[in-house]
């Protein structure tokens, strides 16, 4: 066997490793957790298990859950191969939504379907891309970090929303509730029949499919990842870092715009209170989990709809508060960590038994 | 509390600190070879030795940061075993770095009360005043020049005790005034008894300030506590050698068209300070121009500015060919010159530039790497190894295949052998010399050998002018030694 495989599946299996030892961290820090408030955590798990997989419903739910964590976790994904925090992707994926919404209502309502649905799909990329090439522009621009201004763009994106829709776009036919009208059914995302999932979860796979092969295949993926693993040598080899950022921003902006987008055109069909409900910081932890690596992402965000779903199960059988889904969910991140932390300490191990010896 | 007082009646006829047959290997390269050094109170004994000639290993052993693979160490005639930073600090070294440690943030009195507590300003004005360490304790480090910096550096390890003191070429970032009031502290710490080693590769330094003088050579001692008086060009012979390059026959040089030429090209290093000035030269295709110096001496930032990498300060750059298309291997194969991440394959593509089309060829950049591998017997790789995997040696033969396949009309090659066995040294050196024909080669080098066998001419960098130029004439051990004068900043006198 030659050096370049073995590197490889010893890498692989650090993945595996690293990703099943954060699931046993999750799962014990769970079982801890129903052990304190008095259930029976084989049971609680089964009852999540239930909730998540075993009916058409559930499974339904959780691929809706699962479409924006998808494109989240993609867009968080990509802006790290070239290590760009972006932890802006809840306020790019409330533009994408607004954006959307104000295109679908107000700009082009009498579109024909066949028109109306593509170009609000492109109009709510376009929104997070825009909105994400702010923190991109300022770090070109001014050295400001993308972490701080991306973050706090969010609350910007989420109370400009809000003002448009207890505002100006408020329904008027709403009864007083704050929340934009009805958008036109053209343009609707497809569902599939009997459930809720719609047609952003093809969207989300296929975009995943797609970014792999682009990060894998193509010049400018080669240029992303130079940049991420080595930023000397992507200088040294003439790379433009200024423009790759704005392309990078750019584009994991649009991811996180079309989350918002169907959510919008594909589950709530207008804008209203509790759109905005972290699926652009969930992203960060589908990223992660994912190891960065696009289709780890559609794993992982599967992964963590599942337990979102299955969490609601815990409420309506077991009278737990659903919002476990939520620790268990920071219990896999930090158990991920922890591994990552753990599989570093490995060789630095050797090297020290290593060194002693001589 | 004012801790710092003078050593207490030392006994200056023995050595405060000593070691015997110290020896470190990393990996193949023998760093220190079974050093002995002695150093006494009251004297500044002064290491000097070319780049690479294993000054710093020498220094992290002292300072106990690096531990020996064999050898002794004795402070005041008590051996240490594993001497650790704090033992080092505790038993009375105190080492002042080359890159100062200090934090920026903080006010000169705060960063020496992190070394040592209990340290107050009026302390720290008595001791300043005594050393004629002038500099003001409120002030923040930010604020400071080199010369101030490096002067809290010295107070710091004043502020521990410290008997001994080494500076790791503490000049190289001063100015002429800056390094007069140095010495000027330096012989006040002599007169107090404290031991001082004193580590530079600049011999013009050493006559008015030393004591005794030691040479390092490729890892050995080449001359052990010599007089300080001794004739300069004897220690720069110890230096550098005479020693002309094994490097391969060839035919004497048919030039060309002119690939570059430089004018009077001044320009900065990264703190906007002045790091190389009035550079001037010319290369033509066939031709091997050695740009030769110690490190440091502005030979980076230039290369820098010719690679497009960087914009000189003023000066002019004329390039024979399209922007950006010449090759380079840089000094730092690792971060700079390859992705340790990513396979020999990918890495093939690295410098094909963005005219490569919209999609990677791998099938291309496997052959690439495969007759790479081929070529250098580079053992124990495939083009899908990944570059971690590769010794220093076999990574830099990559690059160096990688650069020289893409046919530009100039190569420039920093330091292209360093850290290199024998072996791999004489590979990549062939490889140079095999590609004269093809184009204008700019070899940036601190190995004279290496200049003079591989080069048509030699040009010296010495801080940041070209201190000489000479034509290198085959089997003239002559000219090993006027390079070597010339590398050391000895003058004008050299060049005749």
């Amino acid at each position: 066997m030659s050096l370049g495989s073995r590197g490889r599946t010893a890498f692989a299996s650090g993945a595996v490793l690293s990703t099943s030892l954060a699931l046993f961290f999750a799962l014990a820090v769970g079982a801890i957790m129903f052990a304190c408030l008095g259930a029976d955590p084989l049971r609680a798990y089964a009852v999540m298990a239930r909730g998540a997989l075993c009916s058409g419903y559930a499974l339904g739910e959780l691929l809706v859950k699962a479409a924006p964590l998808i494109l989240t976790g993609l867009a968080v994904a990509l802006a790290r191969t070239m290590l760009l925090w972006n932890i802006g992707c809840e306020g790019q994926f409330v533009m994408g939504a607004t954006a959307s919404a104000g295109f679908a209502l107000y700009l082009a309502p009498d579109w024909p379907a066949a028109a109306l649905l593509p170009a609000t799909v492109l109009v709510g990329a376009a929104g997070g891309a825009l909105w994400a090439l702010i923190p991109a522009g300022l770090k070109n621009r001014f050295r400001v970090s993308e972490i701080l201004s991306s973050l706090l763009l969010n609350y910007v994106a989420i109370l400009y929303m809000e003002h448009l829709y207890y505002g100006p776009w408020r329904n008027p036919q709403g009864f007083g509730f704050p929340g934009t009208a009805t958008l036109p059914q053209a343009a609707w995302l497809p569902t599939l029949p009997g459930s809720r999932a719609h047609l952003g979860l093809v969207l989300g796979l296929g975009l995943a499919a797609a970014l792999f092969v682009a990060l894998r295949r193509t010049r400018w993926g080669y240029e992303v990842r130079v940049m991420g693993l080595a930023p000397k040598a992507a200088a040294y080899a003439g790379m433009n870092l200024p423009r790759q950022t704005l392309t990078v921003m750019a584009l994991s902006g649009a991811l996180a715009g079309l989350a918002g987008m169907g959510e919008v055109c594909g589950v709530q069909h207008l804008l209203q209170d509790g759109l905005a409900q972290g699926y652009g910081y969930q992203g960060i932890i589908a990223a992660f989990l994912g190891r960065l690596n696009p289709l780890g992402v559609v794993l992982a965000a599967l992964l963590l709809a599942a337990v979102m779903v299955g969490g609601q199960g815990l409420q309506v059988e077991l009278g737990l508060p659903s919002s476990i889904s939520v620790i268990l969910t920071a219990a896999l991140l930090f158990g991920f960590l922890a591994a990552e932390g753990l599989k570093g300490l490995g060789p630095a191990l050797k090297t020290r038994a290593a060194q002693g010896g001589g | 509390m004012p801790r710092s007082r003078p050593p207490q009646a030392p006994d200056r006829t023995r050595p405060v600190l000593s070691c015997r047959g110290v020896s470190k290997a990393f990996g193949e390269v023998r760093a220190n070879q079974d050093i002995d050094l002695d150093l006494y109170p009251g004297r500044v004994h002064a290491l000097v030795g070319e780049n690479g000639a294993g000054k710093s290993t020498l220094l992290s052993i002292l300072s106990g940061r690096l531990r020996p693979d064999s050898g002794r160490i004795e402070i005041r005639g008590r051996a240490v075993r594993q001497l650790s930073p704090a033992r080092a600090m505790a038993a009375g070294l105190g080492m002042v770095h080359q890159r100062f440690m200090l934090v920026d943030s903080l006010s000169v009195a705060e960063n020496l009360a992190l070394g040592a507590k209990g340290v107050r300003s009026p302390d720290i004005r008595r001791l300043a005043k005594r050393y004629g360490l002038d500099v003001d304790p409120d002030r923040m480090v930010l604020d400071l020049s080199m010369g101030e910096r490096q002067r809290v550096e010295i107070l710091k390890i004043l502020c521990r005790d410290a008997e001994t003191l080494f500076l790791d070429e503490p000049t190289s970032v001063l100015t002429e005034p800056e390094i007069r009031s140095l010495f000027r502290v330096l012989d006040r710490l002599r007169a107090d008894g404290r031991a001082i080693l004193f580590v530079t590769h600049k011999l013009a330094e050493i006559s008015g300030l030393a004591d005794e003088v030691s040479v390092l050579r490729r890892g050995r001692m080449a001359a052990r506590n010599l007089p300080a008086d001794r004739d300069p060009r004897d220690l720069a012979r110890l230096m550098f050698g005479r020693d002309t390059a094994k490097a391969p026959e060839r035919q004497p040089p048919s030039p060309g068209r002119v690939v570059i030429e430089v004018e009077s090209l001044s320009g900065r290093d990264s703190h906007g300070r002045e790091a190389f000035r009035d550079v001037s030269f010319d290369l033509r295709k066939g031709e091997i121009l050695a740009l030769l110096g110690v490190a440091g001496n502005g030979q980076a930032e230039l290369v820098q500015c010719l690679t497009g990498l960087a914009r000189p300060a003023s000066g002019r750059i004329r390039f024979a060919g399209r922007a950006g298309d010449l090759a380079y291997v840089p000094e730092d194969r690792y971060l700079t010159g390859s992705v340790a991440d990513m396979t020999l394959a990918e890495n093939m593509l690295l410098t094909s530039g963005p005219g490569s089309g919209r999609l990677l060829d791998l099938g291309r950049a496997r052959r690439m790497a495969q007759q790479a591998i081929d070529e250098y017997g580079i053992s124990d790789a495939h083009p899908e190894t990944r570059a971690r995997e590769l010794s220093g040696g076999n990574l830099q033969k990559l690059v160096l295949a990688r650069e020289l396949a893409r046919e530009t009309p100039l190569v420039v090659l920093e330091q292209p052998t360093q850290g290199l066995d024998l072996r791999s040294s004489l590979q990549v050196r062939s490889a140079i010399a095999g590609h004269r024909e093809a184009s204008a080669v700019l070899l940036v080098t601190g190995d004279t050998a290496e200049a003079l066998g591989l080069a048509d001419r030699v040009a010296v960098m010495f801080r940041g002018r070209i201190s000489g130029t000479l034509e290198a004439v085959r089997g003239d051990p002559g000219q090993a030694e006027t390079l070597g004068r010339l590398m050391a900043g000895l003058g004008p006198e050299a060049q005749a």
